[in-house]
């Protein structure tokens, strides 16, 4: 079953459903790196709220998802781990570097207009604060 | 008579499946629901090292009971290439991202017991068990003063 | 054979107590029960029924008459529906039969019992009246068959001896339970996740750590950080003696955790000794943003969310005008 991508402006949001099989989360990943290409997208946010298990597969797949956008000039926020989830996900040793992390889709969304307005301004700073 | 899940692990919706059937199986006994994520996130991982290292392999789950604790018991059998060196494959970060993959110190990490049985060109074999929390009397008495 | 939710039974208190076919076979044959013996009860059954409410009511003449008891059943309804209660039970034991069902039946009794609050003393009368009513009869009837009548009343024992064993198991599994409920409660009151501010939780920790309560923290922190949408928490270990690498690893876990989550966490109150430790162990804290000291810590997590703590007018205005 394929991911349900919206797009608001320059942000791609993507829905994973509860138990993506790996092709699902292949497809979205295929899918997510040519519409950031298509349409200069320069936010993704991924919501995971659905998931019930995150397993090392998942976990890879969406690393990789957040390092192909980044190499196409898009940031990319992991919205909605549940707690359960999250401390499974450290009890394993899943690390997920190269991506954002915000509570939910509304948290993700102002975290993702922080870092790009930040990204905008031309003086640096060492980053945006962590959350708006 | 044990109530026992068998699950043929043969496409990864198949890993899908031994997963859900093992957390319902241990829904069953007083599991937290932290516990009970642990222990689909725990079955994902092994029946995923089927899928990838053998192709195909056998997940079961099962209730167990040891004098006054319940818990649940999973069983991962493969007759794959088996694991060369089994110390390091139960070495903490080898499952982090690196080509290889293996899940197995995770899953030992998230479960109370975990043994790992392999031989080169025979297959592997991973037990690995959850106990529900019970207190024992001395360990209330311990907490009551 | 996958057991799916919709073909779970509805409640089996049998099973929440792990008293599965096999434990009822060992303890009938722990009491020497045989298939004889269940017939030699089964004869009792028809006269069993003849006396019935000469014996429910002999039972609850005797029960009146303690005070204690008596309380339990100040109103006629409630002592009718009890007494018919009680004959169905009584009628029961020599139903024959005695598989799945009737041990879930005992099991259920025993439960109801224990909640209303029924002491296991009490409870236990009704089986010493019904083994010496019963037992009596069953001379009368057998006056010439004394072996044959010692024989069904032995039988009868050992039957009321199992279930005299099921009710113990209920009260014990049921008290078990409410300890283990209290527990709970004073483990959640002693792991408080605080809100001080909108976003900004607290996790004060105080005590020695161990496995167990590391995992109820992180689980109380993870839950807490969902609920009241947090995105900074200090978590501060000021009154925690010492920290050994095992707990360091559950704190390092625990900040993770909550980035997962996206809240970032920081680390206060970590004396020198700890440091020291922590150090020793080679643990890379090099990620975990650490501050001295509680205080600290909670400004810096006004800062990154956005807050800036001003003093307004002067320090004497801070005492209450009335003194």
């Amino acid at each position: 079953m394929a991911v349900p991508i919206l797009r608001q402006g320059d942000v791609l949001i993507a829905s994973i459903q509860s138990a993506p099989t790996d092709e699902d989360l292949r497809l979205l990943q295929e899918t997510l790196v040519e519409r950031i290409g298509r349409y200069r997208t320069r936010g993704v946010v991924i919501d995971v709220t659905l998931m019930d298990v995150m397993d090392s597969y998942a976990c890879r797949t969406l690393r990789s998802v957040g390092q192909m956008a980044r190499l196409r000039g898009a940031e990319t926020v992991l919205v909605g781990i549940q707690p359960d989830v999250a401390f499974s996900m450290v009890q394993l040793g899943l690390r997920m570097e190269g991506v954002h992390t915000a509570l939910d889709l509304d948290a993700g969304l102002s975290l993702l207009r922080a870092r790009l307005a930040s990204r905008q301004r031309p003086s640096g700073g060492d980053g945006a604060p962590p959350h708006q | 008579m044990k109530p026992e899940v068998e699950v043929t692990i043969r496409g990864d919706s198949d890993v899908v499946a031994a997963r859900q059937a093992g957390r319902s199986l241990a829904a069953e006994l007083p599991f937290t629901s932290t516990e009970l994520t642990f222990i689909a996130t725990a079955i994902s991982e092994v029946a995923r090292n089927i899928l990838q290292y053998a192709g195909t392999g056998t997940v079961w789950c099962r209730l167990v009971e040891n004098g006054d604790r319940s818990g649940i018991e999973v069983e991962a059998v493969d007759r794959g290439p088996g694991i060369v060196d089994t110390e390091q494959a139960l070495k903490p970060g080898f499952s982090t991202g690196g080509s290889l993959g293996l899940g197995l110190s995770g899953a030992k990490n998230l479960m109370d017991e975990f043994t790992l049985w392999s031989q080169v060109g025979e297959g592997t074999r991973v037990t690995m068990r959850k106990w529900a929390r019970r207190s024992t009397l001395a360990e209330r008495a311990r907490e009551l003063i | 054979m996958a057991r799916s939710s919709r073909d779970r039974p509805a409640h089996s208190y049998a099973a929440e107590m792990g008293m599965g076919r096999e434990e009822i076979q060992r303890r009938k044959e722990w009491l020497e029960i045989t298939p004889q013996d269940e017939e030699r009860i089964r004869s009792l059954h028809t006269l069993a029924h003849e006396y019935a409410d000469e014996v429910i009511d002999d039972l609850y003449r005797h029960f009146l008459t303690f005070p204690e008891v008596a309380d339990f059943f100040k109103e006629t309804s409630v002592l009718d529906h009890v007494k018919a209660m009680q004959r169905d039970y009584f009628v029961r034991l020599t139903g024959g039969n005695y598989d799945d069902a009737y041990v879930e039946e005992r099991l259920k009794i025993g439960a109801v019992h224990e909640r209303v609050g029924v002491d296991v003393k009490w409870y236990l009368g009704a089986y010493n009246h019904y083994i010496r009513f019963v037992g009596a009869k069953i001379f009368e009837s057998m006056e010439d068959r004394p072996e044959e009548a010692l024989a069904t009343y032995f039988a009868l024992q050992k039957l009321i001896y199992l279930d005299i064993g099921l009710a113990i198991d209920t009260y014990v599994f049921q008290r078990e339970r409410t300890i283990r409920m209290q527990q709970e409660a004073i483990r959640e009151l002693s792991t408080p996740v605080l809100q001080v501010r909108e976003g900004l939780l607290i996790l004060p920790i105080v005590g020695a750590i161990d496995s167990q309560r590391a995992l109820q923290l992180t689980e109380a922190l993870l839950a807490s950080i969902a609920r009241t949408r947090a995105r900074v928490v200090v978590i501060d270990i000021t009154g925690v003696p010492a920290v050994d690498s095992l707990v360091a690893n559950h704190l390092v876990q625990t900040v993770e955790a909550a980035r997962l989550m996206g809240a970032t966490a920081i680390l206060t109150g970590i004396s020198p000794e700890i440091a020291q430790t922590l150090v020793t162990l080679g643990l890379s804290l090099g990620q975990m943003r650490t501050v001295g000291d509680l205080q600290g810590g909670i400004e810096e997590a006004e800062r990154l969310l956005g807050y800036r703590v001003t003093k307004v007018g002067r320090p004497e205005d801070s005492y209450p005008a009335d003194g």
